[in-house]
């Protein structure tokens, strides 16, 4: 009985040391109180070495759990991950509403260029209408080019279900060609990483040795979009991808792929220096394909012979030009700079007017958005250039502006 | 020496054939010491529980990420409730194996049943209360078993939810139920039913004149075996609950998000599994109330067929078709419990 009870002793002791131990090794929890929410958050536990997202979403303010969801205060990692939105990324077409919506985020008024998602999620990257049209009707699916459907329904657009298409060529498409879209899975060759959604552009793409960038930003390089862009050609004839055959080693020749036009800017600067926020995550109408978004010209900056391009004075302290330039800080624009204007109305915020002597021709200067390089450029007016202003298109420049590689 | 208090809860002295383990299985004490435990971490962890559905998952997560000790407290709560479900089981079936319900025990073996029935609706209350993704459907689905019955439940199920559809009041109600109405029950027909167990003669044994060995042991021995077998109860509860932590999953999100994985608890399994037979009254309600009766009525089928003499061990003759009937029951239960843990989805 003695030894019985000696025994059993020891051994509630033994016991009882290892739930000291089990209590001493939890984690110190480091809490967070963000002020949008005001609940408190115990993610920076395990995540204290990550680095604030952006400067727009300060982790004080946000925390984690409004973009990403979780069990804020599960210490445990898999009950914490369980009801992540999207995964690792919230910004997910699925999700994005819940993640990153709301009046004063993501989904406000267009008044108050608050309505991204309603934009992103009705342009042609997100529905890839454009490219669903074209190869319906080049396989007889439908008699004009007008789009009819997206990878999901939405203001009009009826979902596109290969499966239910008659034409093998259409379901082909279906099964070889929708990597691109926001929502698409991309290839698995590791070139194409990228992540679904706003995060397409605007994350850098996730690594696959763990060293995933936790970052949002506007500040996009070339190649985030040719992650998707310039890899290469889908063909109709065989309704396959066909990878772009060459194998850059620099900039030049990497920026477009081999068949492309180009001059010096567009490729030393980065695609989202010149393309704007509209054309790029469209303006919230259901366009039939990417020419009709994309109308960003030579002369928007240049200008022709005949005209300068248009401009526009920062005057309000709120000002969307103002509202870019803070979360790209590559210019120190302010109240009273005069910038360049799109045909829509849309601010280069990074293309300022340098202040002129009398009325000499102007000058400006450009701040490439992801670099922070400074260029500079005058118009066309008041050059050799003798290109009818009629005649705008890229391909008119080309002719005697094309770069040679 | 004079008797302490702990010694007085004790009768002077008992048959020693009937003390031992392989007769009792210790199974009543042991049912009374986790009933203690149970009762004691109840209290502790209802410092930190906050009974809303909004709060009620995320105080649980608090009480077992940042209390200190929290984890253990809320594990032992668990863990001690579970084995109590086992250990009264346990108990019922040592009683219906030895014959043990015969006059004068009938009263208290309907007792120590609905002991059973308050233990399990203790387990399920509690259950519920974490008012997490993972017990979702066990609620949804039980409450709407009580919809089920004809005329009494639609509002029986108004009394017990609260509401047309499981929300604030249903929690409220359930914690309500878990730390008041069945815990006074459980503490005033527990009491009644320790107290039968003195006034009815202890252990049921043949009558003194017919047992084969007369030897009988003290109340410190007896005194001296229960406090080992706490011990060794506590260190097994540690030890569970520093191994095994109890369930938990993210709180309720937006309607219709239930996660597949759902359960009921497992000593519901078994209903679980006869739901998918067919209509939800009869298999889910009539069918377990059957299975009740039945075993309610196992100290009135034909008594006279087992003789005072045969007890005191296992298997008494006499008691042959109550031992099968139980026999079948029990193994029905297992059986029906190991289909829905097969039918699990991972």
């Amino acid at each position: 009985m003695r030894r019985h009870l000696l025994l059993v002793s020891l051994l509630l002791l033994a016991i009882a040391g290892l739930a000291l131990w089990r209590q001493s090794r939890l984690p110190r929890a480091i809490a967070i109180t963000p002020t949008l929410t005001g609940q408190v958050e115990y993610c920076l536990t395990c995540h204290a070495d990550l680095p604030e997202i952006s400067q727009s979403h300060p982790v004080q303010t946000f925390g984690c759990v409004l973009c990403h969801g979780g069990e804020p205060l599960a210490l445990d990692a898999d009950l914490a991950h369980s009801t992540l939105r999207g995964g690792s990324n919230p910004s997910d077409l699925s999700v994005v509403e819940a993640s990153c919506g709301g009046e004063k985020c993501h989904s406000g008024t267009p008044q108050v260029f608050r309505d991204h998602i309603q934009r992103v999620t009705t342009s042609v990257q997100a529905t890839y209408a454009g490219a669903i049209a074209q190869v319906r009707y080049a396989f007889g699916a439908q008699p004009d080019l007008t789009a009819r459907m997206g990878i999901y329904a939405i203001d009009g657009l009826t979902a596109f279900d290969p499966v239910q298409e008659i034409s093998p060529a259409i379901q082909a498409f279906g099964l070889n060609c929708l990597f691109c879209h926001l929502s698409a899975q991309p290839m698995p060759s590791q070139e194409y990483d990228r992540w679904g959604g706003c995060a397409a552009c605007h994350s850098p793409a996730p690594s696959r040795d763990d060293t995933t960038v936790h970052k949002l930003t506007t500040a996009l390089p070339y190649t985030q979009c040719n992650k998707c862009h310039n890899r290469g050609n889908y063909s109709l004839a065989d309704v396959q991808f066909h990878p772009r055959p060459d194998a850059p080693v620099d900039r030049l020749h990497d920026y477009y792929q081999p068949i492309a036009e180009f001059t010096r800017c567009e490729w030393t600067l980065d695609c989202a220096d010149c393309h704007t926020r509209q054309e790029a995550m469209g303006d919230g109408h259901i366009y039939n394909n990417k020419k009709e978004i994309q109308y960003i010209r030579c002369r928007t900056c240049h200008g022709t012979l005949n005209s300068l391009p248009l401009t526009t004075t920062v005057s309000d302290p709120n000002d969307l030009a103002l509202r870019m330039a803070f979360l790209d800080p590559v210019i120190d624009l302010k109240v009273g700079d005069t910038i360049l204007v799109t045909d829509k109305g849309e601010p280069l915020w990074n293309i300022r007017v340098m202040p002129g002597i009398g009325n000499a021709t102007p000058t400006y200067e450009l701040f490439s958005k992801a670099a922070g390089q400074r260029f500079t450029f005058r118009p066309v007016m008041g050059s050799a250039c003798q290109q009818d202003p009629d005649q705008q298109e890229a391909r008119y420049c080309h002719e005697c502006h094309a770069t040679q590689r | 020496m004079r008797p302490s208090f702990y010694q007085h809860l004790h009768p002077p002295t008992i048959p020693s054939a009937q003390a031992r383990l392989r007769y009792t299985l210790g199974a009543g004490g042991m049912a009374v010491f986790l009933t203690l435990v149970v009762g004691l971490t109840g209290i502790l962890v209802t410092f930190y529980y906050v009974p809303t559905p909004e709060q009620a998952a995320k105080s649980i997560q608090e009480l077992t990420f940042l209390a200190p000790f929290g984890w253990l407290m809320r594990n032992l709560h668990y863990w001690s409730a579970q084995l109590l479900v086992l250990v009264v089981l346990l108990h019922l079936l040592r009683v219906v194996f030895t014959g043990a319900y015969l006059p004068p025990r009938r009263l208290n073996y309907l007792l120590g049943l609905s002991l059973l029935v308050i233990c399990l609706f203790m387990d399920f209350t509690g259950y519920v209360l974490r008012w997490d993704e993972g017990v979702h459907w066990a609620l949804v689905a039980g409450t709407n078993l009580v919809k089920s019955i004809p005329l009494i439940g639609p509002g029986l199920y108004t009394f017990l939810v609260g509401s047309s559809q499981p929300g604030a009041t249903t929690l409220i109600r359930f914690y309500a139920w878990h730390l008041f109405g069945l815990t006074i029950l459980l503490i005033g027909i527990g009491g009644w039913h320790l107290f039968r167990v003195r006034r009815d003669g202890g252990i049921a044994v043949p009558p003194p004149e017919l047992r084969p060995d007369a030897a009988r042991i003290p109340r410190s021995e007896l005194v001296r075996r229960e406090g080992l077998a706490m011990l060794w109860a506590t260190l097994v509860l540690v030890g569970l609950s520093i191994a095994i932590p109890a369930p938990l999953a993210p709180s309720i999100q937006e309607a219709g998000t239930s996660a597949s994985e759902s359960l009921a608890p497992w000593f519901f399994l078994w209903v679980q599994e006869l739901l998918k037979l067919g209509d939800p009254f009869t298999f889910g309600v009539l069918i377990p109330l059957g299975v009740l009766l039945l075993l309610a009525l196992v100290p009135y089928f034909s008594p006279r067929r087992l003789s005072p003499v045969e007890l005191g061990r296992w298997f008494p003759a006499g008691g042959r078709n109550i031992q099968i009937l139980v026999g079948v029951l029990s193994g029905a239960i297992l059986l029906l419990t190991l289909l829905a843990l097969l039918a699990l989805p991972h």
